[in-house]
């Protein structure tokens, strides 16, 4: 524990370390980027015949550019980009402009920053532990209904269509083309409900823009958990192990102690919804008890990529639906206009907070692999 | 209970693939049958289907001709839940690892048993409550507690089972008992013993009893100390011919007559003492931070250097979990390190000789092994021409060589289509075959051999030693782990076996 | 006659009982119906540009998955000849460096790739379309292969800790050959397919993304209009937003749904794909795990 302890302290040192160095880099290329460029065009624009606002002028001068050097066109054109890009910055930059203070990385900011990445935290605990819970939840009612031996929505109705069509199944006609249709409109829903948790979180967010108030937290929530495929791809996860476990063979020798293994969802030997939503879950006497404490105890380092993928769900909600006023959104507007020293701030804060999730979860399965391998 | 010397017609298929297919089996109230026959062949389906363990999502099974829903909803099956219990193979598989194995010992029906130290106790004999204490507050961790200690906890939960059957007047046979390899991870100190309270409690209450082994040597045991009840004892030996599964009865002379040849010839063939050693291990070990000596002598009082002459078998013995099978890999080089110094014919070997080295010189060309799960030792997506295909042998393997080298260990007619069968598609027996073809194929000067009895029904076993008998006649030197001691030492002899204890 | 009757029969059985082949089949259907109804009620300028899209993303998609499977077996062997050449600062430099790359968020990671293309490009580094799109495959593959490598050590760590690669260690069996012949291709193949499937849909998925993230630019002086088209690109653009958003009027007036059918066809087209390629990407790797029992 303690050798994966330094490793991650020293990722997160070693990533710092890198960051500071390239922003120091990139601060000090960019200021000598600056003075040649300054000290490349300052010449043509002391030339007092020219007025590079005026495009008629830019026109002339640079006809005579082709004149006077006539084999370097390309040189020519990126003098004259030069000029122009100094030109807007003059007016852009405000790292040019006097009486700013400086830009980046200033107290101000950082306070702003705080601000956001608290929120962006609090967004993140929650929609995590949301997240474990209802995966966990799904899995386990796809587990129980695959027991139960259910065939999907589809094939019941065609089931059913089937029997509604041959002549002696007169009885069920009776019943009405009802029952038959159910199945299918549970298909249905199904689809709809797939196409919802797989859709990535823009194509939600634009759809119902027009109804919710976008940066409000609960939306964040709701939206983090629900869309980008997070739910369903860690639902299944957890359902491959119930699934592997259950074929074990502690399962059977608990059969042959008469715990039960019956599915059904109405039945005192079996399973009951209520079981499955509470929490701790519990199924005494039941070998589902066994399935599912060993599934779970497997399920918990997968916490760590779960962490990981969530983290990007969240950034591409913030950036993509231009969220503004939090902290992913401020990423990319930093990468845009180049203030590379804030961006890899908040990148640094964004890796720290994975790196202490998975602190933390290797701490308590430490803690749960000490105890079952017998040293305390 | 209602299994009244029922025959059973029972077909098993999974995914449209008939698997098993046997009728008449029977299996009669108020016996103990033993049922043999090499691994793989359907033993442990048939009974978890007769028990009403076997899923009818994954496998299609059919009782009598009723589809095993109908089966296993009937009143027979239930008594048999109610009153039996299952022993399964694998004891490490069979424990969850979340629960200590007190807990599992108290669990469901379980909680009712008010025997339970007294088995415990008898199962542990001489241990303390402190040791059994230690023993039941751990959870089953993979070697620790050991393979035998974890299964004579699911056997002990057995015999709970058993003690607590309702008492009825009539003394009739009550519960169905399945011991599936119970003495699998047992030495044959605890197999004997728990053979001695089954019995006992079957003196005392009859019941029906079901136990599949491959262990032949159990047969001698049970008939030396249960004369008295052999009239209710059934040896039974389930075999495959011509595609279908049949139960003969197996006669226990055949076996007990057959080690008793093995032994004459032992002892009439004349020791040659001039027989070179071919390989020389010094007798202090390190491996793993444990230390291992080999002796001469059960009580480890002369440690001796473990020699095995050129067409000679040494036997090595020691109580499972000492290290057997870690001292045999440490020789093949495998685990690299340690303290460690052997001699094969002229090459020095020590805990530092290089990788390259052992797969340059020794692997597969003066040393190999043959490992104890053929399961996991052959690549099963192989066919059984691929799996001989890939070795680095001196000429190279034509298909009339392969043929004539499975002939050794194959009926001759069998050979052609196995040749190009996938390994998954054999059966046990054939696979353990296979994984012994694929060392002799080497020729090479030691082979080391670990189980190399497991899974065989009665008929492979002896061509097996047929065909090492062969080997060392031709100059091979063989070492055996084996827990077949019967059948080994009277192959050893005395001069043949060695003995490890673990080192101060 | 009476054979080809059995073979249809057979490949109507397989195709039945194997969730995989039909979500296969069922997203070429659904492809094609699309197509069907866009020839019909899309103009032609819209079409052709989401062609183009879907072409751009899904050989974007494969050639991630190509990428992501080389440097997992290349970082996946790299590791198992580290730990047992007893090269202990070797493996661990590397353990330590994949450990890192985990750890970032993907689209963290993606995007930082991307403002470095961005330099390329700028530079006119990387000028053809397919160079662009082969190094933005390549920028999503550096993110995405640790799953492919974590595969195959797990294959690999599966047969070592049974009896398999010291058995056939002993009869002289080359190490390379153990890995890649024995446990690789005879024992893992599904294993590796099931693990393509899955890279392909995170593929489509990250790369929609991104793609959608950047329209707004990553730097004043290149435009996503630099990169080529892809799905997430054309979504991104102001008309398709457009249709998305038609989307949410839905709930308040039902009808609407027709004006979808016909009016908002290039956003929901778009919609459509994505989701409908992620479902049936699922679905498929789903198919695969429980036909082979992975």
């Amino acid at each position: 524990m303690r050798r994966k302890l330094i490793e991650h302290i020293g990722s997160i040192a070693f990533v710092a370390l890198i960051f500071a160095l390239v922003i120091l880099f990139l601060k000090d290329r960019e200021a000598s980027d600056r003075r040649a460029r300054a000290e490349l065009v300052a010449p043509y624009l002391k030339l007092p015949s020219v007025d590079f606002g005026n495009p008629r002028d830019r026109a002339l001068f640079r006809e005579t550019l082709d004149l006077f050097r006539p084999r370097s066109r390309a040189a020519n054109d990126s003098l004259m980009k030069a000029i122009e890009a100094y030109r807007m910055a003059q007016f852009t930059d405000p790292g040019m402009k006097t009486g700013t203070g400086d830009r980046g990385l200033s107290w101000p900011a950082v306070r702003r920053l705080s601000g956001m990445y608290v929120r962006f935290i609090i967004v993140y605990a929650i929609v995590l532990g949301l997240t474990f819970y209802a995966a966990q939840t799904l899995a386990m009612i796809r587990f129980v209904r695959m027991k139960q031996g259910r065939s999907s929505y589809c094939a019941e109705f065609l089931g059913r269509a089937k029997a509604w069509n041959r002549p002696e199944a007169g009885l069920s006609r009776r019943a009405g083309v009802v029952p038959v249709l159910v199945p299918l409109f549970k298909a249905l829903a199904k689809g709809i409900a797939y196409a919802v948790l797989f859709s990535p979180a823009y194509v939600i967010g634009y759809a119902l823009r027009a109804g919710f108030e976008m940066d409000s937290v609960l939306f964040m929530i709701v939206l983090g958990v629900v869309s980008n495929g997070l739910l369903v791809n860690y639902a299944n996860k957890f359902y491959t192990l119930l699934v592997a476990e259950s074929r074990k063979g502690y399962v059977e020798t608990a059969l042959v102690k008469n715990l039960s293994g019956v599915y059904a969802w109405n039945s005192p030997e079996g399973i009951s919804y209520r079981s499955l939503l509470r929490l701790p879950r519990r199924f005494p006497g039941h070998v589902l008890q066994h399935v599912y404490l060993n599934a779970r105890h497997q399920y918990f380092p997968t916490l760590k990529e779960q962490a990981s993928f969530l983290i990007t769900g969240l950034i591409i909600i913030e950036m993509a639906l231009n969220i503004q006023g939090h902290l992913c959104y401020e990423l990319l507007q930093n990468i845009l206009y180049r203030r590379y020293d804030i961006a890899l701030t908040i990148i640094l804060g964004i890796f720290v907070l994975v790196k202490v999730t998975e602190i933390l979860v290797d701490l308590r399965q430490h803690r749960e692999e000490r105890r079952y391998e017998n040293r305390g | 209970m209602v299994i009244n010397n029922l025959s059973f017609d029972i077909e098993i298929a999974a995914e449209g693939k008939l698997i098993v297919d046997i009728r008449d089996f029977s299996l009669e109230r108020g016996r103990v049958t033993f049922l043999l026959g090499e691994s793989g062949i359907g033993k442990s389906l048939i009974s978890r289907a007769l028990y009403g363990l076997l899923d009818p999502a994954e496998l299609t099974v059919t009782v009598n001709s009723r589809p095993y829903p109908e089966y296993t909803a009937g009143e027979s099956v239930r008594e048999i839940q109610r009153q039996g219990f299952f022993v399964f193979q694998e004891p490490s598989s069979h424990l969850n690892p979340l629960m200590t194995l007190g807990d599992q010992l108290r669990e469901g029906t379980l909680a009712r048993a008010t025997d339970r130290s007294e088995v415990l106790h008898a199962l542990w004999e001489g241990a303390d409550e402190r040791d059994l204490g230690s023993i039941l507050d751990v959870y089953p961790k993979p070697y620790r507690p050991s393979g035998g200690e974890k299964q004579r906890i699911l056997l002990a939960m057995a015999l709970e089972k058993i003690d607590m059957r309702p008492p009825s007047e009539d003394r009739s046979p009550e519960g169905l008992f399945v011991f599936d390899e119970p003495s699998g991870s047992l030495d044959n100190h605890y197999r004997n013993l728990f053979l001695d309270l089954l019995f006992d409690r079957f003196r005392k209450r009859p019941f029906t009893a079901l136990v599949i082994t491959h262990d032949y040597s159990m047969i001698s045991r049970v008939t030396r100390t249960n004369w008295d009840v052999m009239d209710r004892v059934d040896f039974r030996e389930l075999a495959r011919r011509r595609g279908k599964l049949v139960m003969n009865d197996f006669e226990p002379r055949t076996y007990t007559g057959w080690v008793e040849g093995l032994r004459r010839s032992t002892e009439s063939g004349l020791d040659d003492p001039d027989r070179k050693p071919v390989l020389v291990v010094e007798p202090f070990l390190e491996v793993f931070g444990r230390r291992l000596v080999v002796t001469r002598d059960v009580e480890g009082q002369q440690p001796a250097r473990l020699t095995v002459p050129r067409g000679a078998m040494v036997y090595l013995k020691a109580p499972s979990g000492t290290g057997k099978t870690t001292l045999v890999k440490r020789v093949m080089g495998l685990i690299p390190g340690g303290t460690f110094e052997a001699k094969l014919k002229d090459i020095r070997l020590t805990g530092t000789t290089p990788r390259t080295f052992w797969h340059e010189r020794i692997w597969g060309r003066s040393m190999t092994m043959v490992f104890q799960h053929a399961d996991e030792a052959l690549n099963l997506h192989s066919t059984m021409r691929e799996t001989l295909l890939g070795l680095p042998v001196r000429e190279p393997l034509t298909t009339e060589r392969m043929t004539r080298l499975a002939g050794e260990l194959f009926d001759g007619d069998e050979v052609g289509d196995l040749l190009g069968k996938k390994v998954r598609m054999l059966s046990g027996g054939q696979k353990q075959r296979l994984n012994l073809l694929r060392a002799l194929a080497l020729l090479t000067d030691v082979l080391i051999l670990d189980e190399p009895l497991n899974g065989l029904d009665f008929e492979s076993s002896t061509r097996v030693i047929d065909m090492l008998h062969r080997k060392m006649h031709a100059g091979m030197g063989l070492l055996v782990i084996s827990h077949n001691e019967e059948i080994f030492d009277a192959l050893a002899g005395v001069d043949g076996t060695y003995y490890l204890h673990a080192g101060q | 006659m009476k054979i080809a009757a059995n073979t249809m029969a057979r490949i109507r059985l397989a195709f039945l009982s194997s969730q995989h082949a039909r979500w296969a089949v069922l997203w070429f259907a659904g492809m094609a119906v699309l197509l069907g109804w866009d020839l019909l009620f899309l103009n032609r300028p819209a079409l052709a540009q989401i062609q183009t899209a879907l072409l751009n993303s899904l050989v974007g998609g494969f050639l991630v998955v190509l990428f992501s499977m080389v440097l997992g077996w290349l970082s996946a062997l790299g590791l198992h000849y580290l730990e047992q050449g007893g090269n202990r600062t070797s493996y661990l430099l590397l353990t330590f460096s994949l450990n890192l790359l985990r750890s970032l968020p993907q689209i963290i990671g993606i995007l930082l790739g991307y403002v470095v293309l961005t330099i390329l490009i700028l530079q006119d580094v990387l000028r053809a379309p397919i160079l662009q799109v082969v190094s933005m495959s390549f920028v999503v593959s550096l993110f995405v292969f640790l799953e492919v490598s974590d595969l195959i050590r797990e294959r690999i760590g599966h047969y070592r800790a049974l009896d398999f690669f010291d058995a056939m260690l002993c009869c002289g069996i080359k190490e390379s050959r153990i890995i890649n012949t024995e446990i690789l291709r005879k024992n893992s193949l599904a294993h590796l397919v099931h693990k393509a499937v899955a890279v392909f849909g995170m593929a489509v998925f990250l790369q929609c993304s991104i793609d959608f993230i950047i329209s707004v630019g990553l730097s004043t002086e290149v435009s996503s209009t630099n990169f080529p088209a892809t799905l997430g690109s054309v979504l991104a653009r102001m008309d398709s937003k457009q249709d998305i958003l038609a989307i949410g009027m839905v709930f308040t007036d039902v009808s609407y749904i027709t004006a979808l059918a016909f009016r908002h066809l290039q956003g929901i087209n778009i919609a459509f794909i994505i989701v409908f390629t992620l479902v049936c990407t699922y679905n498929i790797a789903n198919g695969l795990v429980r036909r082979y029992h992975l």
